[in-house]
């Protein structure tokens, strides 16, 4: 197998590892979503306080998932 | 039937569907080109009365900022100027339902004695953000712009050839549909044109030598002249021409290795300016010139039968990848536009906690005022510290989430034209809300960043929120 090759495979194999890290983002959100609907559901009342602390706590948790992407996006576009 | 189609106008859709299919059956889609950091556009291009070069995503941010400025002047000269005054009505309205509908919104989160510069904030970066992450959607953005071939000749030992590569030195294979793709990064330089540059740069050494020797040969004569002139009118022309001459010209006569150095220099800055390519990572070109050891030169004999610049209509083009460097890309998707409103927030977090706090802002982060006190007073000392990171590490999250999810935004929207193209706009419409939400979280997270930076840890301040809601 020429260099090359060999670097591509590389790169692709450690793109699609660093991605398993958007799995933990995805695992959070679910929950955090899942738990402010059932309050919601609840309690109507305070539907705008429950909407905002989810957007929060989504964009932090998908703060994390994206890390991961950007690490795959390095490694596909950045190394060379 | 009949029904359904009248007044809804959906054939508009019906006919960007089969138009969709005919262009697709036509022009195969081409795969982009990824590339994150902006792309450059070609030489010529400059930005007036600097050195920089425009870049697609500068372009972007241009347009944004232009589009949100003409929105200013617009709200600005609509807006009643007697409150009971009713508003004259159309497009004004959205942003009045936009004002509206916000302010209740940051009011609820950091109402109080702060709030307006906090609602300016989250409202500025709200909108600007919203405007860049939208620039997505619009038709042409990300795919109308300078098309070229990007490929060079490589020169293959085992085979003794030349054969076609991408400027990154990859080897050009048909991937899927026959397509392939390759960047834009580099400037692409034709072998032909290296050669021509390498030439004009042995000419221009070979005009310096002749000029260098010019001017020794004139020193040397007017060196002649004045001695003869010296020598001669003394009593005749007096002091004056001999005054001058001695000014002009009383240094050291010049060193007859003038004329090799002078054509040596320009030589070298041929070479400097090949290494330069090569350590910017474009491996275009020939990399040793004529007069250096090793050099290869460029033979068009063992060169392929295609042409690097190939009519785009032939036969031939269809090998050579072509590559798309868009006029106008979402800034958003550029770490600097990103990064520096992480930036504008950060400073912004700050200043609202010192000048809602005073220097007591700092012990937040310093806190040893209980070190001695309490059996805990590490614990608060660590706290603090632990805050401090967490304040840089704001400008890396905020400005890799909004990167990072426009970036793969965009990048889905272009996969899916290619593997879709007659049907991509349920992801149009997946990328509208996105971008929306991505606008939001920025200026929310921001808000209440400033709103708590102006909260003390003593709880001094809380009559404030009492009295806000």
């Amino acid at each position: 197998m020429d260099p090359q090759s060999t670097i591509i495979l590389g790169k692709a194999i450690g793109a699609g590892l660093a991605m398993i890290g958007a799995a933990g983002g995805g695992i959070g959100i679910g929950l955090a979503v899942g738990g402010a609907v059932q309050a919601m559901g609840r309690n109507p009342d305070h539907t705008p306080t429950i909407q905002t602390n989810m957007i929060l706590g989504v964009a932090f948790a998908e703060a994390v998932a994206i890390y991961a992407l950007v690490v795959s996006l390095i490694i596909l576009f950045v190394l060379s | 039937m009949n029904s359904f189609w009248n007044g809804k106008r959906r054939f508009v859709a019906l006919l960007m569907f089969l138009a969709g299919v005919f262009v697709a059956l036509e022009v195969p889609p081409v795969i982009p080109f990824i590339q994150l950091p902006g792309e450059k556009f070609p030489e010529g291009f400059d930005i007036p009365l600097t050195g920089i070069r425009w870049t697609n995503t500068m372009v972007g941010s241009v347009i944004v900022w232009v589009v949100l400025l003409l929105f200013v002047v617009y709200v600005a000269r609509r807006r009643p100027k007697d409150g009971n005054e009713v508003p004259p009505g159309g497009f004004y309205y959205l942003f009045e339902v936009l004002f509206e509908g916000l302010m209740g919104f940051v009011g609820g989160i950091a109402g109080g004695r702060h709030f307006r510069v906090i609602f300016n904030m989250f409202m500025t970066i709200f909108l600007v953000v919203l405007m860049a992450n939208w620039m997505e959607l619009v038709p042409g953005v990300d795919t109308i712009g300078f098309i070229h071939p990007h490929v060079k000749e490589k020169y293959d030992a085992q085979k003794d050839e030349y054969k076609l590569v991408t400027t990154d030195g990859y080897e050009i294979y048909q991937g899927f549909l026959g397509i392939s793709y390759v960047n834009g990064q580099c400037d692409w330089i034709s072998p032909a044109a290296e050669a021509a540059a390498d030439e004009a740069a042995i000419v221009a050494a070979s005009a310096a030598a002749a000029a260098a020797e010019r001017t020794l040969t004139q020193d040397a004569a007017y060196a002649r002249y004045q001695a003869e002139h010296k020598g001669h009118g003394d009593d005749a022309t007096g002091e004056g021409g001999g005054g001058h001459g001695d000014d002009a010209h009383g240094e050291e006569p010049l060193e007859s290795n003038t004329v090799s150095l002078a054509s040596a220099e320009v030589l070298a800055a041929r070479v400097a300016e090949k290494q330069a390519r090569l350590d910017r990572g474009c491996h275009t070109g020939v990399a040793t010139a004529p007069w250096q050891d090793g050099y290869e030169p460029y033979d068009k004999s063992k060169a392929k039968g295609i042409s690097l610049h190939p009519d785009p209509s032939s036969e031939e083009a269809k090998l050579v990848p072509w590559v798309v460097l868009p006029f106008v890309r979402v800034p958003s998707t550029d770490l600097n536009m990103t990064l520096t409103i992480a930036l504008i927030s950060f400073v912004m977090i700050q200043y609202i906690g010192f000048k809602a706090l005073g220097i007591g802002y700092l012990t937040k982060f310093f806190n040893f005022g209980t070190l001695f006190k309490s059996p805990l007073g590490g614990i608060d000392v660590a706290v603090g510290l632990l805050e401090l990171i967490g304040d840089f590490a704001k400008i890396l999250s905020f400005s890799f989430r909004l990167l990072g999810n426009i970036f793969a935004g965009s990048i889905l929207l272009f996969v899916m034209s290619f593997l879709i193209p007659i049907l991509p706009w349920p992801f149009f419409i997946l990328e509208f809300f996105v971008g929306v939400i991505q606008a939001l979280v920025f200026a929310l997270l921001t808000a209440i960043f400033m709103n708590l930076a102006t909260i003390s840890h003593h709880h001094d301040d809380d009559h404030d929120h009492d009295e806000a809601h």
